[in-house]
C-alpha cells in the first residue's frame, strides 16, 4: 500500500514541471511521505521543524478572517514556491520552482484525496 | 480592474459554438473565467501548452492545441503571459436530425 501510494506520488512530482517536493506531515511537522526529485534543488527546508507548525498556525488565523475555513496557502519565494494545502489531520506541502505552474498543483488536491484518506487512517487510528 | 479582461471574455462567448472561456497567467492561475467551464483546468490547460510548445521549440508563432472529445472541443492557445483556452459545443447528431426532421 505505502509503495503504491509513493509510486502515485512520484508520478504527480514528474508531471508537474518545476515540482521539486512533495511532502505530506501531520499537523505538527512528522514526516508521514515525501517524494522528492533528487536532481533537483536540494530544498530541506520543508522538513525543518518550524517549517509546518508555522504553516498550521497561519492557517487558523486566516480562518479567522471571516472567509471561511483557509484551504491552501501559497507563498511565493525569489527561487521558491511553496503551496500547502490543509488536510487535517494532514498537511500537503508542494515545493517548486518560483516559475512552477501553481495552477497545476492546485489542480492535484482533488487528484490526491482518494491516496490522502487511506494515510488519513493511519493517522487517526488509535 | 478586469472590465477589459470580462469584455473579452464576453466577446469570445458570443462566437458560434462556444460555451465557454478562460483566461491563465504565466502561473496557471485563472484570470477570468465566463460560461460552462471551471476555472480549475487553468493550470492543466497551461501545462498541455507548455508541452506542446515543446515540439516546435524555433517557432516564433503561438501553438494552438485542440482536443477533441465527442461533440465537445477544447482549444487552447499559449501568447506569451497569457493563456486562453475555449471550450466549443457542436450539436449532436441526434439534436441535428430531429431538427431537420421537424
Amino acid at each position: 500500500m505505502s509503495d503504491d501510494i509513493k509510486k502515485y506520488f512520484n508520478g504527480l512530482l514528474q508531471k508537474v514541471s518545476g515540482l521539486y517536493v512533495i511532502q505530506i506531515t501531520d499537523r505538527d511537522g512528522v514526516p508521514l511521505l515525501r517524494v522528492s526529485n533528487s536532481q533537483e534543488k536540494n530544498v530541506d527546508f520543508a522538513l525543518m521543524p518550524s517549517f509546518i507548525p508555522t504553516f498550521t498556525t497561519a492557517c487558523d488565523q486566516a480562518s479567522k478572517l471571516g472567509l471561511g475555513r483557509n484551504k491552501t496557502i501559497i507563498s511565493m519565494y525569489s527561487n521558491y514556491q511553496v503551496v500547502q494545502m490543509n488536510k487535517l489531520p494532514l498537511i500537503l506541502t508542494f515545493v517548486g520552482a518560483e516559475d512552477c505552474n501553481t495552477g497545476h498543483i492546485l489542480a492535484l488536491e482533488h487528484q490526491v484525496d482518494g491516496y490522502l484518506e487511506d494515510i488519513k487512517l493511519a493517522v487517526t487510528e488509535p | 480592474m478586469e472590465q477589459q479582461l470580462e469584455k473579452v471574455l464576453s466577446e469570445i462567448l458570443t462566437t458560434p459554438e462556444t460555451v465557454g472561456a478562460l483566461l491563465a497567467n504565466r502561473q496557471g492561475l485563472c484570470l477570468g473565467a465566463k460560461g460552462n467551464i471551471n476555472p480549475n483546468v487553468s493550470g492543466i490547460g497551461m501545462a498541455i501548452s507548455e508541452q506542446v510548445a515543446k515540439l516546435e521549440p524555433n517557432s516564433t508563432l503561438p501553438a494552438t492545441v485542440c482536443l477533441y472529445s465527442g461533440n465537445k472541443r477544447c482549444v487552447i492557445q499559449k501568447d506569451g503571459e497569457i493563456t486562453g483556452i475555449i471550450y466549443k459545443q457542436t450539436a449532436t447528431a441526434t439534436t441535428a436530425s430531429t431538427s431537420a426532421s421537424n
